[in-house]
């Protein structure tokens, strides 16, 4: 299993009037206890660490047998932007090379879930080319930006709830060995390409074995 | 019928009451098996997903119900009753295989898994899944399957006079779609000499190793004359051993 796709989906929602964040987890709603929690306009959230909805006890960081690949980012309502950051750098950048002012890409592009009230993502639908790497140690998320002030509700609806989804792949163990190498030889950290790459090590080392051996070794005096 | 693309589905549906049993209704916040869990459809027996000894598992496609806010239930009355006819469950499904769930989160912590709302079933016009399940899971011979949802919508807890009267058995409150293709007998052999060489596990894959082996019956001369010295010299080998050992007998078949 060292090869995974992997999600993580935040959402603004809380177990408890007056609270703003839940670790580790998703609360339990029921009718008439839907309950999210405020954001405040131009603010940007993190949805690992940034205290408000599920958040986790800690920030993404890879470890040291580890690569992510970030495949897709998407998020609702229209009124959300999400950007994302490696160890200090923003991703979204606007043209004068600063990190975007309106908080990177909007949910108008990628809408969580594809089709939400008619929108289509069909400009990433293959998520974002090339793909952004995440290397071992570097520490990463991703930041939701609201435009305007998002209200709490104890019985929010559907289209009432942020939402911010993010689709990943995981590589770890033997195979994040083989993606350093991809990296350093500047392909493309694909499945596919990792495949490849331990199909030519496989063969190599099949042609090895069947390799004639030098004539010091064949005629050499044995030891045993 | 060695190669089959199977799928298997777990529906949990009303059972014409109010629904606020909790044999019959699944806890929220709590995983439960769609293979041997005490909820819905569950398959005859519910046994855990054994996988024996020569089958070969690849887990397409998972799937669950859409649907995050409990407050967008929708009802209809009739003669003077209250009926729920559409539920958003908020549910995740992991996969879990042996003891090692296949989802974590960020800090490398066993997670619920993907979202009905990211990778939907029923699927509809309006909501194309985001998650696809690439690359594709390899569940080999003697590990144990095990797929799991968790409810995040509290039925019981919803279930008031005030929102329903009925659940009725027609409406559907959550569901989970795995599609896999199996590989049994001669074919799940293959698919694992496939695996062991880095080559991906397809039905194409198997049937081209499966041709690849049916050209190559037989030996070809080169190595089947390399074969037969390399016996005939571990036929001398032996011998010569035995005769060190003082083991030789004549009435060994093959001796001289």
């Amino acid at each position: 299993m060292s090869l995974r796709r992997q999600v993580y989906e935040w959402r603004n929602l809380v177990q408890n009037v007056g609270d703003s964040v839940f670790l580790n987890g998703y609360p339990i709603s029921s009718v008439g206890s839907c309950i999210t929690a405020a954001m405040s306009a131009n603010r940007p959230v993190d949805i690992f660490i940034g205290g408000i909805g599920n958040n986790l006890d800690m920030p993404g960081r890879l470890k040291a047998y580890q690569y992510v690949v970030i495949d897709a980012v998407a998020l609702w309502p229209q009124t959300l932007s999400a950007q994302l950051y490696v160890n200090t750098t923003k991703y979204f950048q606007d043209p004068d090379g600063v990190p975007s002012r309106t908080g990177g890409i909007p949910a108008n592009v990628v809408p969580f879930p594809n089709g939400q009230n008619g929108v289509i993502n069909y400009d990433y639908q293959d998520g974002l080319k090339p793909s952004l790497y995440i290397l071992p140690g570097q520490n990463w998320g991703v930041e939701v930006t609201s435009s305007v002030n998002v209200v709490a509700s104890a019985v929010a609806t559907e289209t009432q709830i942020q939402k911010c989804f993010i689709k990943y792949l995981l590589i770890d163990g033997a195979d994040s060995l083989v993606a350093q190498h991809l990296v350093r030889s500047g392909w493309a950290l694909t499945v596919e390409n990792i495949w490849k790459f331990k199909r030519d090590i496989i063969k190599h080392h099949l042609y090895a074995g069947m390799a004639e051996l030098p004539e010091e070794v064949t005629k050499g005096k044995r030891k045993v | 019928m060695a190669i089959k693309k199977q799928l298997y589905t777990w529906e949990l549906y009303g059972d014409g009451t109010q629904g606020t049993n909790p044999a019959i209704y699944p806890a929220a916040g709590v995983p439960f098996s769609i293979l041997y869990g005490a909820f819905g459809n569950v398959q005859a027996g519910g046994q855990t997903g054994l996988i024996k000894e020569d089958h070969f598992v690849v887990i397409d496609k998972i799937a669950s119900k859409p649907g995050i806010s409990p407050t967008d239930f929708t009802t209809a009355t009739s003669g003077g009753v209250t009926s729920l006819i559409h539920w958003p469950p908020n549910m995740f499904v992991n996969i879990v295989i042996d003891t090692t769930g296949y989802y974590q989160d960020p800090q490398n912590v066993f997670a619920n898994g993907v979202s009905g709302t990211a990778s939907p079933y029923p699927r509809q016009d309006q909501l194309m899944p985001y998650y696809d399940l690439w690359p594709p899971i390899y569940v080999l011979p003697d590990q144990t399957l095990d797929i799991r949802y968790t409810l995040f919508n509290d039925i019981i807890a919803s279930s008031t006079p005030a929102n329903w009267n009925v659940i009725p058995v027609t409406t559907m409150l959550a569901s989970v779609y795995v599609e896999y293709t199996h590989y049994d007998g001669t074919d799940a052999m293959m698919a694992r000499k496939l695996m062991t060489l880095g080559i991906p596990i397809t039905p194409s894959t198997v049937d081209n190793f499966r041709r690849l082996l049916l050209e190559n019956k037989g030996l070809d001369t080169e190595t089947f004359s390399f074969y037969l010295k390399a016996v005939e010299a571990e036929r001398i080998r032996e011998n010569k051993e035995k005769r060190i050992q003082g083991l030789d007998r004549h009435h060994e078949y093959g001796n001289e």
